[in-house]
C-alpha cells in the first residue's frame, strides 16, 4: 500500500532524525575507509587559553600571536585518517568570553566531541571546566552526557610557569568521566595533532557501540507509526 | 525628438502611477571618431546600443540626432551637455572626447539620479575593462556589449525603486543581525589588511553589504562582480586569471584584473581609518584636490553644499562630493578618467614624460601630496608604493598633452591656466573642458584664499565645521583645502617629518601654497603633471574573490599579489576560519519578514555611507516613492534647501536634509482635516515632530 510505504520512510526519516539529534548514534559511518564522513569537534574554554591557536596550528601548522579575539564561532575542514578511516573533522573554534555566549551557543548541537581547554598557566580556565561542560551539554542537548566523549587539552605547555598541574587536570579528568587528557602547545606544536586524532578515535568508538544499539531504536520508533497506520 | 514617435512610450499618466521597473529605456555608447566625413555611416560610430533589438535605422537616427544636437548645445554654450529632456524621455548624457553616452529615462526620473545611474554604469565599465579607449581596440564590440549589458541589468535589477532613487549601496539589515557581527567582519577584513599587497576589502552576503573598507561607489563596483559570479556561476572567471593551482585555493576563490582610477587608487592607500571617513574622499575630488584624510576626521568636516545654484550633473550617489564643486568641471574630471585612451594609443599621441625624482620621499610636502594622489600614470601596476602604504616613488607619468583633438590646447598652456587662473576654465572651450576642468578643480582644492581660517576651524573642531561654513565660496575652497590640509596632516602624522608643509592648517591656504611652490621648486613638474594628467589615469589592480557560500570576501590587491602565492596563501588561511563562521551566523539568523507597515513610512538616505534605511519593503511604494524622488531631486537642485512638506488631497510627505543625510516621512492614514487650505490643524505640520520622535527608534536622529 501507498501508505504503508509512506509510513515505512517517515520511520526511516525519524530514525536518522532522532539519532543524529542525539549527538552520536549518528548513521554509522562506514568501517571501511572509503567513504569520508563529516566530524564535528568543538572546542570550548575560557577566552585566551588558545583555542582558536589550537585549530589553526593544527589545520594548517601556522601560529599567530596576534590573533583576535574570537567572535562568535569559526570552523575549519580537516581531512585525515585515523586507524584507517577517513574523515572530514570540521573543527568549531568558539568565543571564550562570555559576553559572546549568545553567539557561541547556537553551534554546540550536533557536536560528535567536545574539547575542553584551559590554559596551564591560568588555574581559573582549569576551574571552569566543569562550566563549560555543563554549558555545552545543555545547549548541545546531549542526551546522555555521561558517555559523550569530552577530551580536555591543556594548552601552553610552553609556558614556564604553570598555576595547573598534571595531577590536577589528570584527576579532574578521572572524576568526570575518565577523559583523555592532553597537554599541549599551539605554540611549539607539541601534542596538538595527537589530541585531535584522540577526539576522532573517541568519536569512531562512539559510533561504533553506537552501531549496536541503532536496531534497538529503530524498533522502538516503528512502533508507534504502525498503531497510526490504521487510521487509512 | 522622432524617437518618440517611433517608441510607443507609455502615457505620462502611466509612468506616473507606476515608474517603469526599467530605469533604462535607452542606453548608447557613440564613438564620434569614426563618423568624421559627410559619407562616414553613423553606425559605425555607434559602440553599443541598448535596448539590443532595437532597428539599425533607429539607433542611427537616435544616436545621429543626440551626437547632433548635444555638440551643438555643448558648442554653444561652451559647456558639455549632461541632459537633454524630450517631452516624454529624457537623456543624461556624458560626453568626453569623441566619446558620447546618453542614457534614456522617463522625465519622472530625478536628474540627479539618472546622472547617477549613467556615471555609475560608466564607471563599472571602466573597471572591469578599463578605458574605454582602449577596450574597444583590444576586444569585439560583441564581447563589451555583453559586459554593457551585464552592467545594466545589474544596476537596474534586484534594488527597490529607492534604492535606485539614491543609487545606494543594498546592505544587510543590521537590525537583524548581532552587532558583533558586523564588527566580526570589520576585524577580518582589517586581518586581511596585515598583507601589505591588500588594499582594501569588503565583505558581502548575498548580494548585500556586510562591511566595507572602501568607499561607497567602489563597493557597488565591487558589488557587480559578487553578483555575477553568484548568478552566473564563476562564468565571468573568462576574463579573468584563474587563482593558482594549489589546491587550498580552489574554485571558491578568484581573482580577476580591474582598473581603478588613481584617486580611488589614492584613497585606497590612504593610512586606514574610519571607512565611513574615506568616502570624503571621493574619487573625482581626490583627482584634483588630492584630498586626504587626517585620522581623525569627522563626519562634520564634509563640506557643505555649494549652493551656487542648481547642480543637475551631480550623481547622488556621492551628494557630498558633488556638493563642493561645480558642475563643469566636476563630469569633466570622471568623464577623463574613463576616457583615457588605451596605452597603445600612446604611441600615436607621445605624452610627455616627466619624471619625479623620488617625490614620494619628500615628508610633509605639498607637492608630494598631490603627486601621491594623481600621479600614478595609465597601466603603471604596482608602482611599489604599497611598501610604503601610498608613497609611490619614482613613477614615471604623463602630463596630459595627447589628445589630437585639443591640438591647440597643448598641456603646458592648460597646466598653466589651471595653474594661475584656476576660475577661468569654466569659460573655457568644450575641448578645453576636460582638462582645465580638472586642473580648475585642483586649483580649487589648493589655492581657497579667504578660507583658510574657516579650515582651521573646522579642523580644530570638526563637529562644528558643519554649521560655520554656510557660505557657498567657503564651502568651495573649505572642501579642497581641506584635503590639502589633512594631506599634510596625514602626512606628518606618517612620516613624523611634518616640515613646514606639514603644519596643519596654521597657515592660509594662499601662504601655503606659495610655500609649496617656492619649497618644492623642484617638483613643480610633479605639481603640474599632477594636474593635468587626465590621459591615464586607471590603474591596473585586481580583484580578489573568496566566496563561502553566500558570503564573499572581496579584497582590492596589487597586481602581484595573483602572483604572489604566499601571500595569497596567507590572506586565504587568515580569514578561511572567520568567513566560515560568519556565514554559519549569518545564515542561522532568520531571514525574518519585514513586520506589518507601521503607521507611517520612511526613507533614510546616508549620504556619506550612501546607504539607505527603509521600513517600505519591496514592492512599489506608490505615493511615498513618487514623493520621495520628488523631494530629492528638488534637495539635489537647491542646495540651501532643508525642509520640504509636499501633499497631495490625501496624504503628506516630510522630507528633511542635512549635508549627511535625507530623511523622508510619511504619516499613513492623513486625516480628513487635510483640505488642502492652509489651516493651522492641519496635520500635515506635524510631520516633523512626528518623523523626530518616529523615527529615533530606528536610528534615525532628525533633532
Amino acid at each position: 500500500m501507498n501508505c504503508e510505504t509512506k509510513v515505512v520512510n517517515d520511520e526511516l526519516h525519524r530514525t536518522i532524525k532522532v539519532a543524529s539529534r542525539s549527538g552520536r548514534a549518528r548513521p554509522p559511518r562506514t568501517a571501511m575507509a572509503t567513504k569520508s564522513s563529516l566530524l564535528k569537534v568543538i572546542l570550548l574554554g575560557d577566552g585566551g587559553v588558545g583555542k582558536s591557536s589550537l585549530m589553526n596550528r593544527y589545520v594548517t601548522n601556522k601560529f599567530d600571536t596576534h590573533l583576535f579575539h574570537t567572535i562568535g564561532v569559526e570552523f575549519l575542514n580537516k581531512d585525515l585518517e585515523v586507524d584507517g578511516h577517513l574523515v572530514t573533522m570540521q573543527i568549531w573554534d568558539t568565543a571564550g568570553q562570555e559576553r559572546f555566549r549568545s553567539l557561541r551557543t547556537p553551534f554546540y548541537r550536533g557536536s560528535d566531541c567536545c574539547l575542553l581547554t584551559f590554559s596551564v598557566d591560568d588555574s581559573q580556565s582549569f576551574h571552569n571546566l566543569g562550566n563549560w561542560k555543563k554549558e555545552f551539554i545543555y545547549y548541545a542537548d546531549v542526551k546522555e552526557p555521561e558517555s559523550f566523549p569530552f577530551v580536555v587539552l591543556g594548552n601552553k605547555l610552553d609556558v614556564t610557569e604553570r598555576q595547573v598541574s598534571a595531577e590536577d587536570a589528570l584527576q579532574w579528568c578521572r572524576e568526570n568521566g575518565d577523559y583523555p587528557y592532553y597537554e599541549t602547545s599551539a605554540k611549539d606544536a607539541t601534542n596538538v595533532a595527537a589530541a585531535f586524532e584522540e577526539a576522532v578515535r573517541r568519536v569512531l568508538a562512539m559510533d561504533e557501540r553506537a552501531e549496536h544499539l541503532i536496531p534497538t531504536d529503530t524498533v522502538n520508533l516503528h512502533r508507534k507509526p504502525r498503531s497510526s497506520a490504521t487510521c487509512c | 525628438m522622432r524617437e518618440n514617435a517611433s517608441q510607443d512610450s507609455p502615457t505620462l499618466m502611466a509612468e506616473t502611477a507606476a515608474p517603469d521597473a526599467r530605469w533604462c529605456s535607452y542606453f548608447f555608447l557613440y564613438d564620434g571618431s569614426k563618423v568624421k566625413e559627410e559619407g562616414d555611416p553613423t553606425r559605425v560610430g555607434i559602440c553599443y546600443f541598448y535596448p539590443r533589438e532595437t532597428p539599425l535605422e533607429q539607433q542611427e537616427l537616435l544616436c545621429g540626432q543626440l551626437a547632433g544636437v548635444c555638440r551643438c548645445v555643448s558648442e554653444l554654450s561652451q559647456s558639455p551637455v549632461r541632459l537633454l529632456r524630450l517631452r516624454r524621455r529624457k537623456f543624461a548624457i556624458c560626453m568626453r572626447g569623441d566619446f558620447l553616452w546618453a542614457l534614456g529615462c522617463a522625465v519622472e526620473i530625478p536628474d540627479v539620479s539618472i546622472y547617477g545611474f549613467l556615471e555609475q554604469l560608466i564607471g563599472l565599465f571602466c573597471f572591469y575593462n578599463g578605458p574605454v579607449r582602449q577596450s574597444y581596440q583590444l576586444r569585439s564590440q560583441e564581447e563589451l556589449a555583453l559586459q554593457w549589458g551585464l552592467y545594466l541589468s545589474h544596476l537596474q535589477g534586484g534594488a527597490t525603486e529607492l534604492h535606485q532613487i539614491f543609487s545606494s549601496l543594498r546592505t544587510i539589515d543590521a537590525t537583524r543581525i548581532d552587532p558583533l557581527l558586523l564588527l566580526k567582519a570589520a576585524l577580518i577584513l582589517q586581518a586581511c589588511q596585515r598583507c601589505p599587497l591588500v588594499l582594501a576589502g569588503c565583505i558581502l552576503y548575498r548580494g548585500r553589504v556586510v562591511s566595507t573598507q572602501m568607499p561607497p561607489d567602489l563597493t557597488a563596483k565591487v558589488l557587480v562582480h559578487e553578483t555575477e559570479t553568484h548568478s552566473q556561476n564563476l562564468r565571468h572567471l573568462s576574463n579573468g586569471v584563474t587563482s593558482p593551482d594549489s589546491p587550498p585555493l580552489s574554485a571558491c576563490v578568484t581573482s580577476i584584473p580591474v582598473y581603478l582610477t588613481s584617486s580611488e587608487l589614492h584613497a585606497l592607500r590612504c593610512p586606514p581609518v574610519d571607512w565611513a571617513c574615506r568616502t570624503h574622499c571621493l574619487p573625482q575630488q581626490a583627482n584634483q584636490t588630492n584630498k586626504s584624510r587626517l585620522l581623525s576626521r569627522t563626519l562634520s568636516d564634509t563640506p557643505t553644499p555649494d549652493p551656487e545654484g542648481p547642480n543637475l550633473d551631480t550623481t547622488n550617489r556621492t551628494p557630498d562630493s558633488f556638493q563642493t564643486m561645480p558642475c563643469s568641471s566636476r563630469s569633466s574630471l570622471s568623464d577623463d578618467v574613463y576616457f583615457s585612451p588605451s596605452p597603445s594609443a600612446n604611441t600615436v599621441d607621445p605624452p610627455c614624460v616627466l619624471q619625479s625624482p623620488s617625490s614620494a620621499d619628500r615628508p610633509g610636502s605639498r607637492v608630494q601630496g598631490l603627486a601621491n594622489g594623481t600621479l600614478l600614470s595609465g597601466l603603471q601596476e604596482g608602482s611599489g608604493g604599497q611598501e610604503q602604504g601610498e608613497g609611490i616613488s619614482g613613477v614615471t607619468y604623463e602630463c596630459g598633452t595627447g589628445r589630437k583633438e585639443e591640438g591647440e590646447n597643448g598641456g603646458e598652456y592648460e597646466l598653466q591656466e589651471g595653474g594661475h587662473n584656476g576660475e577661468g576654465h569654466d569659460s573655457g572651450s568644450l575641448e578645453e573642458q576636460g582638462v582645465c576642468g580638472e586642473i580648475g578643480e585642483a586649483v580649487n582644492g589648493s589655492k581657497a584664499g579667504p578660507h583658510g581660517a574657516e579650515e582651521q576651524r573646522s579642523e580644530a573642531q570638526p563637529e562644528k565645521s558643519e554649521h560655520e561654513q554656510p557660505s557657498s565660496i567657503d564651502r568651495k575652497g573649505g572642501g579642497g583645502g581641506e584635503g590639502e590640509d589633512r594631506k599634510e596632516g596625514q602626512e606628518a602624522g606618517r612620516e613624523e617629518d611634518g616640515g613646514g608643509g606639514g603644519a596643519p592648517g596654521g597657515q592660509s591656504e594662499e601662504s601655503q601654497r606659495g610655500e609649496t611652490i617656492q619649497e618644492g621648486r623642484s617638483e613643480t613638474p610633479t605639481f603640474m603633471s599632477a594636474l593635468g594628467t587626465p590621459e591615464h589615469p586607471l590603474v591596473a589592480m585586481a580583484l580578489y574573490q573568496h566566496r563561502v557560500r553566500g558570503l564573499v570576501l572581496a579584497l582590492l590587491v596589487e597586481p602581484s599579489f595573483q602572483s604572489d602565492a604566499a601571500a595569497m596563501e596567507e590572506v586565504y588561511h587568515s580569514s578561511l576560519a572567520s568567513l566560515n563562521g560568519l556565514e554559519a551566523h549569518l545564515g542561522n539568523t532568520a531571514a525574518g519578514t519585514a513586520g506589518p507597515q507601521g503607521q507611517y513610512t520612511f526613507a533614510h538616505y546616508d549620504c556619506v555611507q550612501n546607504t539607505l534605511t527603509t521600513n517600505l519593503s519591496g514592492g512599489p511604494g506608490g505615493s511615498f516613492v513618487r514623493a520621495t524622488s520628488l523631494l530629492h531631486s528638488h534637495f539635489s537642485q537647491a542646495v540651501t534647501l532643508q525642509e520640504v512638506i509636499v501633499r497631495s488631497a490625501g496624504t503628506a510627505v516630510y522630507g528633511t536634509r542635512s549635508i549627511a543625510q535625507e530623511t523622508y516621512f510619511m504619516q499613513q492614514g492623513a486625516t480628513a482635516r487635510n483640505s488642502g487650505v492652509p489651516n493651522p490643524q492641519d496635520s500635515a505640520f506635524s510631520l516633523p515632530s512626528k518623523a523626530r520622535h518616529r523615527l529615533l527608534k530606528h536610528g534615525v536622529n532628525l533633532l
